[in-house]
């Protein structure tokens, strides 16, 4: 188990460093600056400003200090955009958010979608398993950039009960509508996922061994079935939480949250390479460890599976 | 990212935008008189969105109009813009002098002015500012504003001077250019007979800066060796001159820039400008603590750092989240600043901030924030900011590819554009034929460009050998003409498309010709215009940086550097011109022949007036929707009795 982990981690770096590299190769392909706006600056201004931040140095010099930054400090920068404000100052500041928004959003989701989807596949074909995947699909095909605003329309400008946006500290009641907004396709993926998992394993044979042993229906349910029923929600539940965790650009654009995801499209849009670079490699670590967790839990659920 | 996934996701919070406008605007029907709830704030505080979040806290960085307004909060100069006319006031200046031709001009600080750490503020915290704005290590975005100083633009640009080292005197710049004016009276000898002030200004000291300002303006050249070679093979009279001279560099000490004593400070122009006292409340001639940025280097605006010297200062700063600014003692008129403090929001989806401002989360919003399909309910509230705005909205045609080059087409797209037509349906613009906005420029004799007129578009698309056929339906077809060549580009944004879908029509019924659309993000909108990589028509829109025409007329004061490929040295020539004329009628004239000018040679199709359209709730006072949307903050306070708020627009007249 820890050679694997070992492994994993020491596979985990050169991709980062690919990751990054062919980041700041699209980034410097990627036509505009981060300076330019609608009336064009004099010559000699746009000379300073690409002076102050290194930009007509040669390429090789300018990968090889951004390189240098991040392999001997984990320094990313300073922002192109942000005066002054460092790159891993603003993902430490932006993370909180977004995780707080994100943990939250997924909690819930599975704490709704795995109940609905156990009801669901141990009433197969009753109402409530048609109503719950009625509403599933509906959570699934509604897209949270629609539901936002329905949930605001509702909550904040018809009832007055729910602040429409922004962020207000954590906890706070602004942040009831967006982790329901950003839960509810997750909750319907998790209910949908429980339900065939389920479906599956009650019809398996260790299951028929427990009913045959004579264990109530409570304890092989939850004891045995949940157990393998639950395999897909947790393979699942690594990249979804990796991008939860990193910010959800529409939810946190429609609430005005000061989260990753707002900063990742406002670097994009703006050019901001320190920024981006920063933001994508944070991202790729989360993503690669989360499914490194997702596979050291198999292990712990599923007794066939080894690692070696 | 990959660009693919990029346009997802921009495409994604654009109909995010759309759904929500559509929706939002369902329930913004009613039959209130406001827009909203109408609940003061418990404390006197004004929670404001000034929209996007600010590229910094130091005045001197950012040229945006969201920095612009809390600049206003934090920061002061010698003099601050109106409330409602944005004409200058004094500041921290208490009063000032002008000479006889706007070439000098002396200004004697309060002597209570300080900084928000107690620190008194003097004529040498405005000697350090605006050099320090001019340095080329500051990368000041808006040291261009600050070019009719004398030798501003050489030590930006780090040009040097030339010097005999034989004699120490200086080459000058008239004796290698005839084109140049005759010497202001701040490049003259000093000259005590002959009156250079008017006779009720007081006598300013007499200095060795004074005198040596006084002197014929010296020749500069590229500081940089390639650059200047290429200057000198152009001119071999110059070339010969300089042989054998020392170059010497611009220094910030040589830039016109001086404290008299710790009271008084002179400022040198290069020419007379009588528009220069108009240009001095910008954000780039606020002032900014020495001790502190020489300290604390780029993390100066830090909170922890940050010292200031407006009527508010920093409180807090959340990224994204929220800076407020709270009264300063400090301040030398905190007695009469009204608001505890300012919350500035940094948001910029219009329906999100509109639905704050809905339930009452914020009183104010920033301009063009209502969407279009909001109008017909916001606009009839009595809440709503109805104002021309120093703005304009414009096409940029690109001017070195066929068939655009042509003046004749260029003024057949424009004459077959009904644009009173655009600004009905708009319903908050102005038809504009010209390149100022309308209206906004007292006493300015803005030209009238060509109006509607679809015969005479077709007729000229005729005469440049593309005529237009009427077909048996009535409708026009164009066969000829080829629209392969020409496109429409915009940035994406919902407005920008229902512009150039009008646009688009209008050729379409009048010309017969299918114009297609392009949209792209922002920076590479920007890229493709200003590199002349499209064809036909690029979107453009200017706001004002100053109250000055010049402001909007200079963006084609360039080497074609100006998204159209337009090049005309007698454009330029005109407004020189005008710019050196001091009598400012005479100068408002000059400049109107160079709009007129500009506008027949059609590298642009003006299209409308912009308006401010914003909201505030009424409760708020002391905020007018001037058409710079910039508001000092001191006069603006809270009204807690319903008698005395504002029902409507509030007006715009002198009290």
């Amino acid at each position: 188990m820890l050679r694997f982990i070992v492994r994993r981690l020491l596979v985990t770096i050169p991709t980062i460093l690919v990751v990054i590299t062919i980041t700041w190769g699209l980034i410097k392909l990627a036509p505009g600056n981060f300076y330019s706006g609608e009336k064009r600056l004099p010559p000699a201004i746009e000379k300073a400003i690409r002076d102050k931040y290194g930009l007509d140095k040669p390429w090789y010099q300018q990968y090889g200090k951004m390189m240098w930054g991040i392999l001997r400090h984990l320094d990313f920068g300073t922002s192109l955009r942000f005066e002054g404000q460092s790159v891993n100052t603003i993902i430490r500041r932006s993370l909180p958010v977004s995780a707080a928004v994100g943990i939250l959003a997924y909690l819930l989701a599975l704490i709704v979608g795995i109940t609905a989807g156990s009801i669901a596949a141990l009433k197969q074909n009753s109402k409530w398993d048609y109503g719950s995947m009625a509403l599933a699909m509906l959570g699934i095909s509604v897209p949270n950039f629609v539901l936002g605003p329905i949930l605001v329309l509702i909550f904040s400008l018809g009832l007055y009960w729910l602040p429409p946006s922004r962020w207000g500290g954590f906890p706070s009641r602004n942040l009831i509508l967006p982790i329901l907004t950003l839960s509810a396709i997750y909750m319907a993926y998790i209910a949908r996922l429980t339900r065939a998992g389920m479906l599956e394993v009650l019809r398996s044979d260790y299951i028929r061994t427990a009913r045959a042993k004579g264990l109530s229906e409570k304890d092989v349910v939850i004891r045995h079935a949940l157990r393998g029923g639950l395999m897909p929600v947790v393979s699942y539940t690594g990249p979804a939480l990796a991008f939860l965790l990193t910010g959800t650009v529409v939810v946190e654009r429609i609430f005005a949250l000061p989260g990753l995801g707002n900063y990742f499209i406002q670097a994009s849009l703006n050019r901001d390479e320190p920024l981006i670079i920063g933001i994508v490699a944070f991202i790729s670590i989360t993503l690669l460890l989360m499914n490194m967790l997702v596979d050291i839990a198999y292990a712990f659920l599923d007794p066939r599976v080894r690692y070696h | 990212m990959s660009s693919g996934k990029f346009r997802q996701i921009v495409g994604l919070v654009l109909i995010a935008s759309l759904a929500y406008t559509t929706l939002s605007c369902a329930v913004a029907s009613g039959n209130q008189e406001f827009f909203g709830k109408t609940v003061p704030p418990k404390r006197n505080i004004l929670r404001y969105v000034t929209g996007d979040e600010p590229e910094s806290l130091d005045p001197a960085i950012s040229n945006g109009q969201p920095e612009a307004r809390i600049y206003m909060a934090l920061y002061e100069g010698l003099v601050e813009y109106d409330a409602k006319t944005l004409a200058p006031v004094p500041a921290l200046a208490e009063h000032w002098h002008i000479n006889n031709d706007s070439s000098e001009f002396t200004f004697y600080l309060r002597h209570n002015g300080r900084w928000s750490n107690g620190d008194p503020i003097d004529a040498n915290d405005f000697v350090y500012s605006f050099r320090r704005a001019l340095a080329k290590e500051t990368a000041s975005r808006n040291a261009y504003l600050t070019y009719t100083l004398k030798y501003a633009q050489a030590y930006n640009e780090q040009a040097v001077f030339v010097r005999d080292p034989a004699t120490g005197q200086f080459l000058l710049a008239k004796d290698f250019d005839d084109s140049l004016p005759p010497e202001p009276i701040s490049g003259s000898a000093v000259d005590g007979a002959k009156g250079e002030y008017p006779a009720d200004a007081g006598p300013a000291p007499e200095t060795d800066f004074h005198r040596q300002m006084h002197t014929p303006t010296r020749l500069t050249l590229p500081g940089d060796e390639k650059a200047r070679s290429k200057r000198l093979a152009a001119n071999a009279k110059l070339k010969a001159a300089v042989a054998g001279k020392e170059l010497v560099p611009v220094k910030a000490e040589d830039v016109g820039v001086e404290a008299v004593d710790n009271y008084t400070l002179r400022l040198y122009m290069v020419q007379p400008a009588p528009f220069f006292l108009g240009l001095l409340a910008h954000q780039v001639f606020r002032i900014v603590p020495q001790k502190v940025v020489e300290k604390y280097k780029e993390q100066w605006t830090q909170p922890e750092h940050i010292v200031t010297c407006g009527p508010f200062k920093l409180k807090s700063w959340r990224p994204y989240d929220k800076l407020v600014v709270e009264r300063d003692p400090m301040y030398w008129d905190a007695a009469n600043v009204k608001l505890d403090e300012i919350y500035f929001y940094p948001m910029s989806d219009n329906p999100t901030i509109m639905n704050l401002y809905k339930v009452g989360e914020v009183d104010a919003v920033l301009n063009h924030t209502v969407p279009n399909a909001w109008l017909h309910v916001v606009g009839e509230k009595k809440d709503y900011m109805d104002g021309v705005e120093a703005a304009i909205d414009y096409l940029l045609m690109n001017t070195t590819k066929p068939p655009m080059n042509d003046v004749r087409v260029r003024r057949a797209f424009n004459l077959a554009i009904d644009k009173a037509a655009w600004a009905t349906w708009r319903r908050i613009v102005k038809p504009l034929t010209a390149f100022t906005p309308e209206g906004i420029f007292q006493g300015y004799p803005q030209p009238k460009g060509a109006q509607f007129n679809p015969e005479e578009a077709r007729r000229l698309l005729g005469e440049a050998g593309y005529p237009v056929i009427k077909k048996d339906d009535g409708s026009y077809s164009c066969p000829k003409f080829p629209v392969d060549q020409v496109e429409y580009i915009y940035n994406t944004q919902e407005s920008n498309k229902a512009m150039a879908e009008w646009m688009q029509a209008q050729w379409k019924q009048n010309l017969g010709i299918t114009v297609s659309l392009r949209n792209m993000d922002w920076k590479t909108f920007l890229n493709a215009r200003a590199k002349l990589d499209y064809k036909g028509f690029a979107r453009g829109a200017w706001s004002a940086d100053y109250m000055d025409p010049y402001t909007f007329l200079s963006l084609f004061y360039t080497n074609g550097e100006n998204g159209t490929g337009w090049v005309d040295q007698k454009y330029v020539d005109m407004l020189d011109q005008a710019n050196r004329t001091l009598d400012n009628k005479k100068r408002y004239e000059l400049l109107a022949q160079a709009e007129k000018y500009l506008i027949d040679a059609q590298p642009i199709i003006p299209i409308d007036t912009a308006s401010v359209n914003w909201t505030k709730k009424p409760y708020v006072k002391g905020m007018y929707p001037n058409p710079g949307s910039l508001f000092p903050w001191k006069y603006v306070y809270i009204e807690r009795d319903q008698a005395k708020w504002d029902y409507g627009t509030p007006s715009l007249a002198a009290d």
